[in-house]
């Protein structure tokens, strides 16, 4: 075994671990024997995913996802907006090295962006650009599709204008400022009702009724139906079909900057930033870069977030949503697209669905009393986990083996998490 | 960047200047600091084509902090740098490279967990794809043989002699003008250090001028043409790299001969 095993394998099984590490030699051995693994898994993901509503809304599998009444419901949704989170965090975390604690003020401010452009809140105005609202709303009311790239295209400018001053900071302190970013925004979101006598977010009482994602009438008639004229909050499939394809672009450009100039660049920087400098790697460009593409897919994970909950309130973009988009990256295995998808997944599943159906089952058992509910235990059971995961498998769930490496190499001594940035 | 009331700054980006036949690097009269540290008072140096250039000085004198002038990572307050006719002054260091002057930097600074063909395609790393690359790196692999046996093998994985091989070959990766070595030798077995100064000859034949940075003063003055003595951030002695070996002063505190 240990003759074929691949160079950059670790070479002596760790302590205790043989058999799985005997799993993980055949694994890779199958997985070398079989190419077309390596784009048939992922296919098959996705077509998986794609026609869930045909073969898991009944069944034995329905339990998973579905609410206690059985209906279809909204889980998948936000786990798929959960994806998109972690993944735009990937590429300012595990690409580029750089920690960052405040990534919800993207996620915030791609939902304003959607208050601000499709939404009846500057109800003096009266903008309409390929509106797809049943009648006249006053306001301003661009298409769906326009807004979320202005999302993408605000939230970018954001990051490089927070990054320009911040970049220049180092790991620690960057973590800080980057805190202090995702603090003040949602604080500028809620004192923004009176900027000057404008109103720009309606402060504690959020923004309501915004616009819907749609196709129009005459793509819709088009298509025969199939692309809706407007969504709306009956029929779920449109909203599930337009987020699992905005998550799968989201994957594809992560993959693509994975192995560009650029994620070479980062990966450089992560390692060493002296070093990556007088290799001629513009440090700062690098870093800005890093930063604004996480930024860009959290605004679009906030504006189709904020369209489908229909409400966007400053206290919905708590610091939690940050570091529960960190854990998902970090618990995934950061640097590994599959590892984080996992990751994002299983924490937003065990987040919004997991805890309450396992203490369902557990509170019907017998002898189980009526008033035990494990949603109480919630932050326990998710710091247990977080600290067991960082115990047994600080790595991650599925590592990248740059970060394999890097793991194996400074075991004791190293820190867990060294953000050089 | 020099505003245009400052010190030897014309307000035009980046400046021509002329210089003397064949200097491809001055340094003139450069004040460097580290914060408040007065590293460097006022070095002067040249760096002529197709020539070894070795700054040897006792630690703390400045010579690495010279290196960090001229590479960018830490610009000089007063004074100048020009490569080819070009202030570099208040370049930035990615701007330098591109320029073409690379370096082995101290430490030598490889990326530990990429492989060793990723490090030499780090080095490549301003320039354009195209089959240049792939005949330096032919190039490399001739110089350093060692290196192409090695080449899906983790940089931090190899020796320290290895890992200098590698540090030099990622430097000529970027096809320089001009080769800044900060301390070969540092750390390696005597046989290594006869092999890295060997191939720092072969660099140089091959049409490479280097300005070489070395604690081995001995080496480093029987490899170089010329050499600069540094003593606390000052130029204590310039002349050829023989006489310099003949010098009493430097055969007591560099050679250590009596």
């Amino acid at each position: 075994m240990s003759d074929r095993a691949s160079p950059q394998a670790p070479k002596a099984p760790s302590k205790g671990g043989s058999t799985i590490s005997s799993w993980r030699a055949s694994y890779r051995r199958y997985r070398r024997d079989h190419k077309w693994l390596g784009w048939g898994i992922p296919l098959a993901a996705v077509v998986l995913a794609f026609s869930y509503p045909w073969w898991g809304l009944e069944g034995p599998l329905s339990f998973i996802f579905n609410d206690g009444l059985g209906i279809d419901n909204d889980t998948l949704f936000i786990m798929s907006i959960y994806v998109m989170l972690a993944l735009g965090l990937n590429v300012v975390v595990g690409y580029a090295g750089l920690l960052d604690l405040g990534y919800v003020a993207f996620f915030a401010l791609g939902a304003y962006t959607l208050g601000w452009f499709g939404s009846g809140l500057f109800s003096q105005r009266d903008v309409h650009f390929l509106d797809t609202n049943a009648a006249r709303l006053p306001g301003i009311h661009l298409s769906f599709w326009v807004v979320v790239l202005l999302a993408g295209a605000i939230c970018a400018f954001a990051g490089i204008l927070i990054g320009w001053p911040t970049l220049r900071l180092r790991g620690d302190y960057l973590a800080i400022v980057t805190l202090g970013f995702g603090e003040i925004i949602p604080d500028v979101f809620r004192n923004g009702d009176d900027v000057g006598g404008h109103n720009l977010t309606n402060g504690v009482r959020g923004v309501t009724q915004l616009d819907r994602p749609g196709f129009g009438q005459s793509i819709s008639d088009a298509t025969g139906g199939i692309l809706p004229v407007r969504y709306t909050s009956l029929e779920l499939r449109p909203w599930y079909f337009t987020v699992l394809a905005m998550m799968l672009i989201t994957v594809f450009v992560n993959l693509r900057l994975r192995d560009s100039k650029m994620g070479r660049a980062w990966i450089a920087v992560r390692e060493d930033e002296i070093a990556a400098s007088a290799m001629g790697v513009p440090l700062m460009r690098t870093k800005l870069w890093a930063y604004a593409i996480g930024a860009v897919f959290g605004g679009f994970a906030g504006a189709i977030y904020g369209s489908f909950i229909n409400g966007i309130f400053p206290t919905s973009f708590s610091f939690q949503i940050s570091v529960i988009v960190l854990v998902m990256v970090i618990v995934g295995g950061m640097g590994n697209i599959w590892g984080v998808i996992a990751g994002a997944m299983l924490i937003s599943w065990l987040n919004f669905r997991g805890l309450d159906k396992i203490g369902e089952r557990i509170g019907s058992l017998p002898g189980v009393s009526d008033d035990f509910s494990i949603a109480k235990y919630k932050f326990g059971i998710f710091g247990a986990l977080l600290v067991l995961m960082m115990l047994f498998r600080p790595e991650g769930l599925i590592p990248s083996t740059r970060r394999r490496a890097e793991f194996a190499e400074g075991e004791g001594q190293a820190t867990l998490y060294d953000a050089r940035a | 960047m020099r505003l245009p009331w400052q010190k030897n700054g014309n307000g035009k980006e980046p400046a021509r200047v002329a210089t003397d036949d064949g200097v491809i690097l001055k340094l003139d009269d450069i004040h460097t600091y580290y914060g408040t540290i007065h590293a460097l008072k006022g070095v002067s140096i040249e760096v002529r084509a197709g020539e070894i250039v070795t700054l040897i000085g006792a630690n703390g004198a400045g010579k690495s902090t010279t290196l960090r002038s001229i590479n960018g990572l830490n610009h000089p307050r007063e004074g100048r740098i020009v490569f080819q006719g070009t202030d570099i002054t208040d370049t930035a260091p990615h701007d330098i490279v591109r320029m073409g002057i690379s370096q082995s930097p101290e430490g030598r600074k490889i990326f530990p967990r990429m492989s060793v063909l990723e490090n030499l395609e780090m080095g490549a790393y301003q320039r354009q794809k195209g089959p240049e690359i792939q005949e330096d790196l032919e190039r490399v692999y001739s110089l350093f043989p060692r290196l192409k046996e090695r080449l899906q093998q983790k940089a931090g994985t190899m020796s320290g002699g290895e890992q200098q091989m590698l540090a030099m070959g990622r430097a000529l990766m970027a096809r320089p003008k001009l080769l800044l070595l900060d301390e070969p030798s540092m750390g390696l077995a005597p046989i290594f250090v006869e092999k890295i100064f060997e191939i720092i000859r072969e660099i140089n034949q091959q049409g490479t001028p280097i300005l070489l940075v070395e604690q081995n003063a001995l080496m480093a003055l029987d490899t170089a043409s010329r050499g600069y003595v540094l003593e606390t951030g000052h130029v204590a002695l310039a002349d050829d790299a023989k006489s310099l070996r003949d010098n009493e002063q430097v055969r007591k505190t560099y050679l250590g001969e009596e």
